[in-house]
């Protein structure tokens, strides 16, 4: 069972401070660690599980800039047979259906049984690439998948819906499944794994290899901007025990103990 | 005259809400592009979800077929292709849910029509439009401007349009097809959550704990702290993704809506998808130590701390109160 | 010249510092309190291969260089310094000496044992009675067929509770001075070895700290290491290369502090600004980011020295090790300055961080003994 897994370099900022940098259209990278995108990884495990199952090879792919080549090298070492990398520095600005496109003419000779994506990316939050690269290959596509038990032909799949509902689907394969977090628990890459993906050649295609010429892009950043407050939140400052103090004061006077 | 369409989100024979807040979108769009608004309905036996949005849309299309009872993208979108390319309208509207996020792109993409996802407004000003996204992790926003084309197709987020009554005069259509579902996706069966011991939706007070708490062994601090005030121990998704607590605990649009009295969000960033299942509660405490998490501006008590220091005292104090 | 990483270097960099953050951040506090050893962890570190990180594959090790360890060290300690002294003792004190001295059966014997977290290793050295003072040590070793009958007693023995594999130093001949020191690899399980008391420590808490007690313990014959004699060049030639470990262990524990200092620094606010505003609080935070820079230099150079095959490297060792260990204890305290009285309390990493730092400046040699090496090169 052939797999592709599309994986994306993202900066770390749910813990980190963020701000915009003078553009007023980017943040501020420089200070920001990067890592594979979140439910990137489980979309890889799932596909290094699948290859422990049927054997076949991965193939991840990235758009992104010469540091991508770090998580695909990251890649190699949780499972992944070969890797591609996408010259980010070649194609402007982009957005999900830009990445699709590009992504989709770059596999063209590839042969693959399956996609897999993560179900979003935690930086443009757009989940878009998945369902579009689908649609562009005329592939079947499930999106947000959290089970997937596959045979060579067709695979059973669960999405999950809202309220903690699930959708059972039966897919033929070529499909295209982008992938939920929780599915499976990522592994991290051994020392020895590592040096074996060190040696490993990346394949980095530009613009040249990219012959598609009508490559679109649906919408551009006019500008990012601090998020306006809803509501107004009454910070309880003070010691630990000092603000905690003042909360259970709240609480009381409230009637809720 | 231009026209609006919104797609209007059921299942297991239920409206959605998000529909609701759709109609709600489209009517402003219409208004202010001088449109009509036609609400489309792709579903079986749709009397019943007819009447729930009548008045509510100028129009509603209605595509009667035992192949739409349940949603499939697939056959959705042979049927949905062919409506919006015969009709060219402005924009089309879709939630942004498990359904929007698996049909909008592949649909806008066989249309080749522009779109975009997750959006929290629409700006038309002059035939342009731009929209408003959340990015890196809810800290910042982003105006967005969309190519320029005669149609358009955007999701857009739970919770951002207030659903409203109204009182259009509303013409209702049915449209023939000949769909069937697609030998490559079929739709098999909806499969529940079990229920666990806890129902968190019927509590009054929900401690929501998320991944600032660091590791399984943490929980029983909080257990300890919910005992003491009285409330259940609730969830983000990645507490769930690890396996620490059971699905039914968790909050949010892939797990429960809870509206208890008094919610407290304890290490948890405030991600949209876990908001929405938590901002119907009557007062919302967050304790994060990042003063900037997205969680601070649905809460109306703040702490920004360290929750290991907080909630052991918090603890001790509300003991003393009691 | 050249300073940046190799993709294999920097693959295990990113590597460990996430399964460091995610997996040895959170339990350091608890493990610090109870003085528990994480056996747990050290399960997961041995799954990745970081239990044998230089040694060659065929040992059952990851084969890395000596760069490699002192970044993975690095890491380890920055999210745990228990955890980074046990990864640095099993790698550098019993795995090294047996790689560079060991017999080919007691290499295929020992290291994949040590590799595989199989078995944990441990060093004893240091007695009651003699510390800095090696030839000083007074437990000894009798040939009687085909065993070494060892007696006397180790003390402060870092990973001692959890072991199974101990090199043990004793003298095979008193005559002789420090020259009559031997090296045994002694199995956990010999007739005549216990444990004695358990070490309650400042820092580094969770590191199964005690004492070794042999009392006609009979050590097989092949597992004397090295010669007979040859015992004061090993111990030497290994701490060499541990104070690249130590010396990285320390630039770990400075990194969390200054990391630790710069953000409280931003959120605490004293008369009317963050205190980050003050000069004075800047002046700490730019010496700390310098002296953690200068020593992470130090350990890196000595590191390269044992890559590059530099022989002798005791000068280098020695330098990054007195340094690094010297700069880590000043850093940790400017971070407990920096959070004021909050720093000072339990519920501060900082604390822990302060605590853990000073030992940097006492094992694998005091910082005294450190500048005794440094100078007797410089006088050679
Ligand atoms: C389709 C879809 C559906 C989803 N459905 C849901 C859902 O139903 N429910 C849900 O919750 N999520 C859902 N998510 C995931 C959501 O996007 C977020 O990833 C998730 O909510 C983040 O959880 P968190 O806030 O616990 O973790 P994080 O975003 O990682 O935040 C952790 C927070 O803890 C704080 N913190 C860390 N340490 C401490 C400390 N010592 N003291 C105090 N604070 C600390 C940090 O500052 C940070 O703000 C969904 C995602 C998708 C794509
Ligand atoms: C937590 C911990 C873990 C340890 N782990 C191990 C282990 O795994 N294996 C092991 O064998 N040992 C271990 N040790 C022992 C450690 O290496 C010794 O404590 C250290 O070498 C110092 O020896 P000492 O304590 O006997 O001090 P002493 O040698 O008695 O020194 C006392 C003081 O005198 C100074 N001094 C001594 N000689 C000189 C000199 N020539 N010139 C100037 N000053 C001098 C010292 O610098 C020091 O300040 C550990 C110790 C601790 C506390």
């Amino acid at each position: 069972m052939d797999i592709i897994v599309c994986i994306k370099r993202v900066p770390q900022t749910a813990e980190a401070d963020v701000t915009i940098d003078y553009t007023g259209k980017e943040i501020e990278k420089d200070r920001l660690s990067f890592d594979m995108n979140e439910s990137d990884s489980y979309a890889l495990e799932e596909a290094v599980l699948l290859k422990e199952k049927f054997g076949g090879e991965i193939t991840v792919i990235s758009l992104g800039h010469q540091d991508t080549e770090d998580t695909l090298r990251i890649a190699l070492a949780k499972g992944a047979d070969n890797a591609i990398r996408i010259k980010a520095e070649d194609f402007d600005e982009l957005d999900g259906y830009k990445t699709a496109q590009i992504i989709k003419a770059s596999i063209s000779d590839l042969n693959f049984d399956l996609i897999f994506t993560g179900c979003i990316a935690t930086d443009d939050a757009y989940s878009q690439v998945g369902v579009t690269l689908a649609e562009l290959l005329d592939i079947p596509h499930a999106s947000l998948v959290i089970f997937i038990d596959t045979s060579e032909k067709r695979a059973h799949v669960h999405r999950e819906l809202e309220g903690g509902l699930m959708e059972h689907l039966d897919i033929s394969l070529p499909a295209l499944c982008t992938i939920q977090t929780g599915i499976n628990e990522p592994r991290y890459a051994s020392l020895i794994a590592i040096r074996r993906a060190a040696k490993k050649e990346i394949k980095v295609l530009g613009k040249e290899e990219i012959k598609d010429e009508n490559i679109l892009l649906n919408t551009q950043i006019e500008e990012l901007f601090i998020p306006p407050k809803t509501k107004e939140v009454e910070f309880l400052t003070g010691s630990p025990g000092e603000s905690a103090g003042k909360l259970a004061n709240i609480f009381k006077e409230k009637g809720l103990i | 005259m231009s026209e609006i369409y919104t797609l209007i989100e059921h299942r297991q024979g239920e409206i959605r809400d998000i529909s609701f807040e759709l109609l709600s979108c489209g009517r402003k769009l219409a208004e202010k592009t001088n449109s009509n608004l036609t609400a489309l309905i792709l579903g079986h036996n749709t009397e019943n979800l007819v009447g729930k949005i009548k008045s509510q849309a100028h129009r509603i299309l209605v595509i009667d077929s035992e192949v739409f009872k349940d949603y499939n993208s697939e056959s959705y979108q042979l049927a949905l292709s062919d409506i919006i390319k015969k009709a060219n309208p402005f924009i089309t509207l879709m939630g942004h849910t498990a359904f929007g996020m698996d049909l909008c792109p592949a649909l806008a993409t066989q249309l080749e029509i522009p779109f975009t996802t997750d959006c929290l407004d629409i700006d038309v000003v002059d035939n342009k439009i731009t929209v408003t996204r959340q990015v890196y992790d809810g800290k910042l926003n982003a105006k967005i401007a969309v190519r320029d084309n005669p149609s358009y197709l955007f999701t857009v987020r739970a919770g951002c349009f207030l659903a409203e009554e109204s009182d259009l005069k509303t013409e209702i259509a049915n449209i023939d097809t000949s769909v069937t579902e697609p030998d490559y996706r079929k739709f098999v069966e909806y499969i529940e959550t079990p229920a666990g011991d806890v129902d968190i939706t019927k509590s009054d007070v929900v401690i929501g704990i998320g991944r600032g708490i660091k590791e399984q062994e943490n929980l029983a601090m909080v257990e300890e702290f919910a005992d003491a005030i009285g409330g259940v121990v609730a969830c983000s998704r990645p507490i769930v993704d690890a396996d620490w607590l059971p699905k039914d605990r968790q909050v949010g649009s892939s797990g429960k809506t809870i509206k208890p009295k008094l919610y407290i969000a304890v290490g948890i960033s405030g991600a949209f998808q876990h908001v929405s299942g938590m901002k119907g509660a009557e007062t919302i405490i967050a304790i994060n130590k990042d003063p900037n998490a997205p969680i601070f501006n649905e809460a109306d008590y703040g702490i920004a701390d360290d929750l290991f220091k907080v909630v052991p005292v918090l603890k001790e104090k509300v003991m003393e109160l009691k | 010249m050249n300073f940046e990483l190799t993709n294999d270097q920097k693959m295990l960099q990113s590597e460990v510092r996430k399964f460091a953050e995610n997996e040895l951040a959170p339990l350091a506090p608890e493990i610090d309190i109870s003085g528990e050893f994480p056996k747990e962890s050290i399960k997961k570190l041995a799954e990745l291969g970081l239990l044998g990180i230089f040694i060659p594959e065929k040992y059952g090790g990851s084969e890395f260089d000596f760069v490699s360890l002192a970044i993975a060290i690095e890491e380890i300690s920055r999210a745990c310094a228990s955890t980074g002294v046990i990864v640095a003792v099993n790698n550098s004190l019993c795995g090294y000496p047996i790689l560079q001295f060991g017999t080919e059966k007691q290499k295929q014997k020992y290291l994949p044992l040590l590799s595989s977290g199989e078995k944990i290793g441990a060093i004893g050295i240091t007695e009651p009675n003699a510390g800095s003072d090696v030839a000083s040590l007074e437990s000894t070793a009798v040939l009687d067929g085909d065993h070494y009958i060892l007696n006397g007693a180790k003390r402060f023995i870092t990973n001692g509770t959890e072991a199974g594999i101990f090199i043990v130093f004793a003298y095979t001949n008193k005559e002789l001075k420090h020259k009559g020191i031997s090296a045994f690899i002694v199995d956990r399980d010999t007739p005549g070895f216990s444990l004695g008391n358990h070490e309650n420590l400042m820092g580094i808490r969770a590191t199964g700290n005690c004492e070794l007690i042999f009392e006609d313990c009979k050590i097989p014959k092949e597992n004397l290491l090295g010669e007979e004699g040859q015992g004061f060049y090993i111990c030497m030639n290994t701490l060499d290369v541990s104070r690249i470990d130590i010396g990285a262990q320390a630039v770990g524990i400075s990194q969390a502090a200054l990391d630790e200092a710069v953000k409280y620094s931003k959120e605490r606010v004293a008369f009317g600004k963050p205190i980050c505003k003050f000069e004075m609080i800047q002046n700490m935070l730019a010496e700390m980011a310098t002296q953690i820079h200068a020593a992470r230099m130090l350990v890196y150079y000595s590191a390269w020295c044992k890559d590059a095959g530099i022989k002798r490297f005791s000068k280098e060792a020695a330098m990054a090790k007195y340094y690094a260990a010297n700069i880590a204890v000043d850093v940790t305290r400017k971070a407990v300055q920096i959070f004021g009285g909050y720093g000072y309390s339990k519920d501060y990493t900082v604390e822990r961080l302060y605590r853990d730092a000073k030992i940097l400046e006492l094992y694998e040699g005091t910082s005294e003994i450190q500048k005794v090496v440094i100078a007797s090169e410089l006088l050679r």
